[in-house]
């Protein structure tokens, strides 16, 4: 029992985290990306191959996750954010589904359709730290660390600048606000966080397989913030423990079918993200109305 | 040979990518909708077309079906979704979440009841006939290449001289005037998504025929819609239908060097040159921003 909450815990801290990282670019600066799966993804295996081949210490894997997940963000970001907003949806779709290929043939970094298997746990110190009671304290540690960072962006010049360029992009631009650094420097931000987190899912199950990364994690976190509340500090949170609870709350009505437990739950996130948009655009915890 | 049977393959899947990404560009163009439901109009409309078929009743009540389908779905969520959003002046953001979210939806819903598995149409055309020596077509492909130019052509005459395909055109570049000059946007909107919808039924009839189809396949659909619009030159009609082929072509001749699973990598390449390289698109009216 303990166990078991334990590890929901570092599940909902994961993908808060995750959240609270693609909320920033969504809420923030205006950039919808289908494509967070793959910066959770690439941090995953980067913090998993390093721990597998060199070294486990948090201090060498996390800071690798997060420097290759920000520099793919960049290669991503400096062509497709000089222009049109619809050009980056279409950009991270197809990245997304270029990484799926990618993850699952690239065979001596990702380990193929397999994945990395016997990731050693995460050491601090020396200490390696693998019981879920003991993982929920260093998820959490990540997860107040990820709030502070993102509140003093959001609370400081920057995040001025990031509300400026939201609500109008030519008039920030009139100001002077270089538009399309401001933007990629938040993509890359989000991303390496999104890295971060992924190296220590990846220590945490000491077993990552593309299937943790495809589209349906993307939309999925897509669906956390957006039904939390975009834009909001505490939506993202929200949005994560509303559903990652759902699967459970589903396994309770017995009347469903049981081995539908993830259709159902997509259907209602679907049904739920496009309700939202009709009747109360903010989430649960955006200022209600329109 | 196999450049040239590759290549064959290729003008039949750009074809029918053109029936696809020109509904979507249609629709985008006129409407400013960022219709991404539109792949979940392709799932709908092969799945009606293969349930209708593979109950027994035949070739032309599953096209009907498969019709009725489509052009009831788009105008339903024109109707019910985009229309109360944009009513608020919905932002960009608001109206992409929901089409998204209706997609999530069609999409497990098919998933619920046909399965996940491939399911394909079989017919006597889709067997392989040997045309040259070592090159293999199927006469579906030659028929779905000529029914994918047939209707793109009636939609190029119809755009061209129509009273609603000139309104369609006029909405993308000044729906203000429209209003003024005494047209109906709402009238137009509805014009442009069944129209945008009933594109995707040949299509979406001769996959389920040929390579088959799975409840996922609304994605793909939706990648090479968006990918082609983009590099076509948003607004551009014949800019999206030349770059469907391109990347039909593309798609396809790419097996001369890399293995099929690299094929959608092959798209995002393309898109993402033509990003860079060209900004408003082969044949885009306006700058990019």
């Amino acid at each position: 029992m303990e166990n078991y909450l334990a590890n929901l815990g570092v599940l909902i801290c994961v993908y808060s985290i995750l959240a609270i990282t693609l909320n920033f670019i969504m809420g923030y600066a205006g950039i919808f990306s289908l494509a967070h799966a793959v910066f959770f993804g690439f941090g995953a295996y980067t913090g998993g191959f390093i721990a597998l081949n060199y070294t486990s210490s948090i201090f060498v894997t996390l800071p690798a996750a997060m420097i290759v997940a920000a520099v793919l963000s960049l290669l991503l970001a400096i062509p497709t954010l000089r222009v049109r907003g619809e050009y980056f949806v279409a950009a991270s779709l197809g990245l997304q589904i270029l990484a799926v290929t990618l993850f699952s043939e690239w065979k001596w970094f990702t380990g193929g359709i397999g994945g990395l298997v016997g990731i050693p746990p995460v050491s601090i110190f020396g200490t390696e730290i693998f019981r879920p009671t003991s993982f929920v304290i260093v998820t959490l540690v990540a997860l107040v660390v990820t709030i502070a960072i993102f509140h003093l962006l959001v609370h400081s010049n920057f995040g001025r600048s990031l509300r400026a360029i939201r609500d109008s992009e030519s008039a920030a631009a009139a100001f002077g606000k270089n538009v399309p650094v401001i933007k990629t420097v938040s993509l890359a931000i989000s991303a390496a966080l999104a890295g971060m987190v992924g190296a220590l899912y990846a220590s945490y199950l000491a077993f990552i397989n593309v299937e943790s990364f495809m589209l349906d994690t993307s939309v999925l976190i897509m669906a956390m913030v957006i039904i939390g509340g975009t834009g909001t500090q505490l939506g993202p949170i929200v949005g994560a423990i509303v559903l990652l609870s759902l699967p459970s709350a589903i396994t309770y009505l017995n009347f469903l079918p049981q081995s539908e437990i993830g259709a159902i739950q997509q259907i209602i996130y679907g049904a739920g993200m496009a309700l939202l948009m009709l009747f109360r655009p903010g989430g649960i915890v955006g200022s209600g109305g329109k | 040979m196999l450049a040239l049977q590759l290549t064959l393959t290729g003008l039949q899947a750009g074809a029918l990518y053109a029936l696809t990404a020109v509904g979507f560009s249609l629709i985008f163009g006129s409407t400013r909708v960022f219709h991404f439901a539109h792949g979940a109009t392709f799932a709908l409309a092969a799945y009606l077309f293969y349930a209708v078929e593979a109950a027994g009743y035949g070739f032309v009540p599953g096209l009907l079906a498969s019709f009725a389908g489509a052009i009831a779905f788009g105008l339903a969520i024109d109707w019910f979704i985009y229309r109360p959003i944009q009513r608020d002046e919905g932002s960009f953001f608001t109206v992409f979440v929901a089409s998204f979210g209706i997609g999530i939806v069609v999409q497990n819903l098919i998933g619920m009841i046909f399965g996940r598995s491939f399911v394909t149409i079989t017919s006597p055309l889709s067997r392989s006939r040997e045309i040259l020596d070592g090159v293999y077509v199927a006469p579906l492909a030659g028929i779905a290449f000529v029914v994918a130019l047939i209707c793109l052509v009636a939609l190029g005459l119809f755009l061209r001289t129509t009273f609603t395909g000139k309104g369609l055109r006029a909405l993308s570049d000044d729906p203000e005037l429209v209003r003024v000059f005494g047209l109906n946007p709402r009238y137009l909107s509805a014009a442009a998504f069944a129209i945008g919808s009933a594109l995707v039924v040949p299509a979406a009839v001769f996959t389920s025929m040929s390579s088959g189809l799975n409840p996922a396949i609304g994605h793909h659909v939706m990648l090479i819609s968006l990918a082609a619009t983009i590099v076509g030159g948003i607004g551009s009609i014949p800019g999206t239908m030349i770059a469907a082929f391109i990347f039909g072509l593309a798609e396809n001749l790419s097996l001369l060097w890399f293995e099929p699973q690299w094929s959608e990598a092959v798209v995002f390449a393309i898109l993402f040159a033509a990003i860079i390289a060209r900004p408003s698109g082969l044949m885009g009216k306006s700058a990019a921003r």
